[in-house]
């Protein structure tokens, strides 16, 4: 056996292992997950061809559509949040200055937190009478004269107390994907525009942020797919409540799988968060490739 | 730099504050995990505790569900009222099994990632491994989809393998949503090393394997570190595919005990309590990694490393 050869096995045997799990965890499940959606699957018995019938009974079903707004409208509210926290912490950490390091690790330290760990703390935070946010609020007279403040009385304001605690939680991934994209703002640029006269926020306006769209738009588009992959938070947090207002696609697709036990339906509305990520995926990695 | 101008002031001023908000939220978590209860549930919060105890630390590590189902079902089996409530103080849960499941989970997808990765990484970029390209671009193909969407299929799946409620379906899954970073990582990390080493290690008559572990691995540190900081931050964060595959109690992860406690209609204070106590557990391990290895953290987020 020539070494060519050789060698050309040895690669093969090494690289089997990954594609042996991608092949059973991720592309069996993929092509499954269109073959589930066109199929009945009763609890016992075989699977029967339906065509697009879960599809159907998903669209016509109100809480799919609810779901799906609330997913939107929590994707609006909260990107903004995250986009204002990170460049305002990425500009104050690009600073040439003393001690940068060190805040920029303490701005991504709740990042490291899981989801599930920071919904629990903040449900304490938020915990009715004895939470520390509700004393502060009702400290600044918030809550009326009873003191009986409970942000998950309506789903409005469970909404923004979540995105209060994932703008905590999460600005720190976007901080960074910014000043990755400042850092490679060459000097020369501020130097020019120090030397025409601008003052500091003509400067941020009229030469980084332009210099920072690409950076700026591949982390709208990561908050973007992250949100609209919102779960933990809401199970934790809200449980869907009050009234199923506060429900996102996941949780409605988790919901009728293992709730309901209606594997089509549940498979379909993967189908379509799938494309939904699939798009914003590809907008992302091509201004990632523009990018770094 | 105009160190003295009243700027600098604002500089620091802006940057301290948003440290101590950063920072308050698991502060007051930690504070909050000592306390006793009567100065946990009051109207007048303290922001440091006045009396340390580890009552929470000690019921949620050491509370062994079968020990009080006997103990209470011999104290109250008369009166169906108090039988309700005991079953509902029964809600509470250890979280010493769900540390372990949730380490042994981890554990296993940090070697196997490590393990998987670097071969492949290795094959797809030093040696002439046939249709290099083509793997590499189906390896880093999961990037495209996330795997919330393809939950349902992979329920289905780990049933059929019978995969569910065992550590490995888990550590299985995690690995697999672990291959485009790792592999692109490892890919890039034997790519800075120059081919001259090898071929000198392999003049001496070194075998493939042993030019890995005593030739690319110890100069590919970086990487490997990158790709085990983050199957460490996918595996233990995780609560979906937790939630979702696991059912039997003794199986529980983590995160998913925690619900429990949060769910749990235990006294007030001792939710709280359990909860807050609970959280810095589950945050320590993560916290720990993060202290040493944090610039490893900042690469994987960015795919190369943000300036110091």
């Amino acid at each position: 056996m020539s070494r060519l050869r050789k060698e050309q096995l040895v690669g093969l045997l090494m690289v089997s292992p990954a594609l042996i799990l991608l092949a059973v965890f991720f592309l069996y499940p993929l092509v499954n997950s269109f073959y589930m959606s066109f199929h009945k699957w009763p609890l016992f018995g075989k699977p029967k061809w339906v065509g697009l019938d879960n599809y159907i009974f998903m669209f016509q079903d109100e809480r799919f559509w609810e779901s799906l707004k609330f997913t939107f409208v929590y994707t609006l509210t909260v990107t903004p949040m995250l986009f204002v926290v990170a460049l305002g912490t990425a500009l104050l950490c690009n600073a040439k200055a003393w001690g940068t390091t060190f805040f920029r690790s303490i701005y991504f330290l709740p990042v490291v937190m899981s989801f599930a760990t920071a919904s629990y703390v903040w449900l304490w935070l938020y915990s009715e009478m004895y939470g520390v946010i509700i004393y502060a609020l009702e400290f600044f007279g918030f809550g009326g004269e009873k003191k009986n403040l409970n942000v998950w009385k309506t789903g409005t304001s469970s909404m923004w107390a979540v995105n209060a605690m994932v703008t905590w939680k999460f600005s720190g991934i976007q901080m960074i994907i910014l000043i990755a994209g400042l850092q490679a703002i060459r000097d020369d640029y501020y130097e020019a525009s120090k030397l025409m006269g601008a003052s500091r926020w003509q400067t941020i306006w009229n030469v980084t942020l332009p210099l920072l769209r690409p950076s700026i738009a591949l982390a709208l588009i990561l908050s973007i797919a992250g949100s609209i992959q919102a779960y933990e938070q809401f199970v934790i947090m809200t449980r869907g409540g009050p009234s199923n207002s506060t429900k996102t696609l996941v949780m409605h697709t988790v919901d009728m799988g293992f709730d309901y036990f209606k594997l089509g339906p549940a498979a379909s509305l993967g189908v379509i968060i799938m494309i939904i990520l699939f798009v914003l995926t590809v907008i992302q990695l091509r201004l990632f490739r523009k990018n770094y | 730099m105009r160190r003295y101008s009243s700027d600098w002031y604002w500089y620091y001023a802006i940057n301290y504050t948003l440290v101590i908000i950063i920072i308050f939220p698991i502060y007051w978590t930690l504070i909050s995990s000592f306390k006793k209860p009567s100065e946990l549930i009051t109207s007048e919060p303290t922001f440091y505790p006045h009396d340390l105890t580890l009552q929470y630390y000690d019921q949620i590590w050491n509370f062994d569900r079968l020990k009080r189902l006997q103990d209470t079902e011999t104290e109250d089996s008369d009166s169906s009222g108090v039988e309700i409530e005991s079953k509902f103080r029964l809600d509470g849960e250890g979280v010493k099994r769900p540390f372990i499941n949730s380490a042994i989970v981890s554990a296993g997808t940090i070697i196997l990632t490590i393990i998987v990765c670097t071969f492949g990484g290795y094959a797809l970029t030093v040696l002439k491994t046939p249709l290099k390209n083509f793997f590499f671009l189906l390896v880093i193909l999961p990037i495209l989809i996330p795997g919330i969407s393809l939950i349902i299929p992979l329920y289905k799946l780990l049933k059929d393998l019978g995969l569910t409620n065992s550590h490995l379906g888990l550590i299985l899954i995690h690995t697999c949503g672990m291959l485009p970073l790792g592999i692109f990582m490892m890919r890039n990390a034997f790519n800075s090393i120059p081919s001259s080493l090898r071929e000198v290690a392999m003049l001496e008559g070194s075998s493939e394997l042993k030019i890995i572990t005593s030739v690319m691995l110890p100069l590919a540190i970086p990487g490997l570190l990158t790709v085990m900081v983050f199957a460490m931050y996918v595996s233990w964060n995780d609560y979906i595919y937790a939630f979702i595959f696991i059912n039997s109690p003794e199986n529980t992860m983590l995160n998913i005990s925690l619900m429990k406690i949060a769910l749990g209609g235990s006294q007030f204070e001792m939710k709280w309590g359990s909860l807050t106590a609970g959280s810095i557990v589950s945050f320590l391990p993560i916290i720990i990694f993060y202290t040493f290895l944090q610039q490893y953290f900042v690469r994987g987020v960015t795919g190369s490393a943000v300036k110091e």
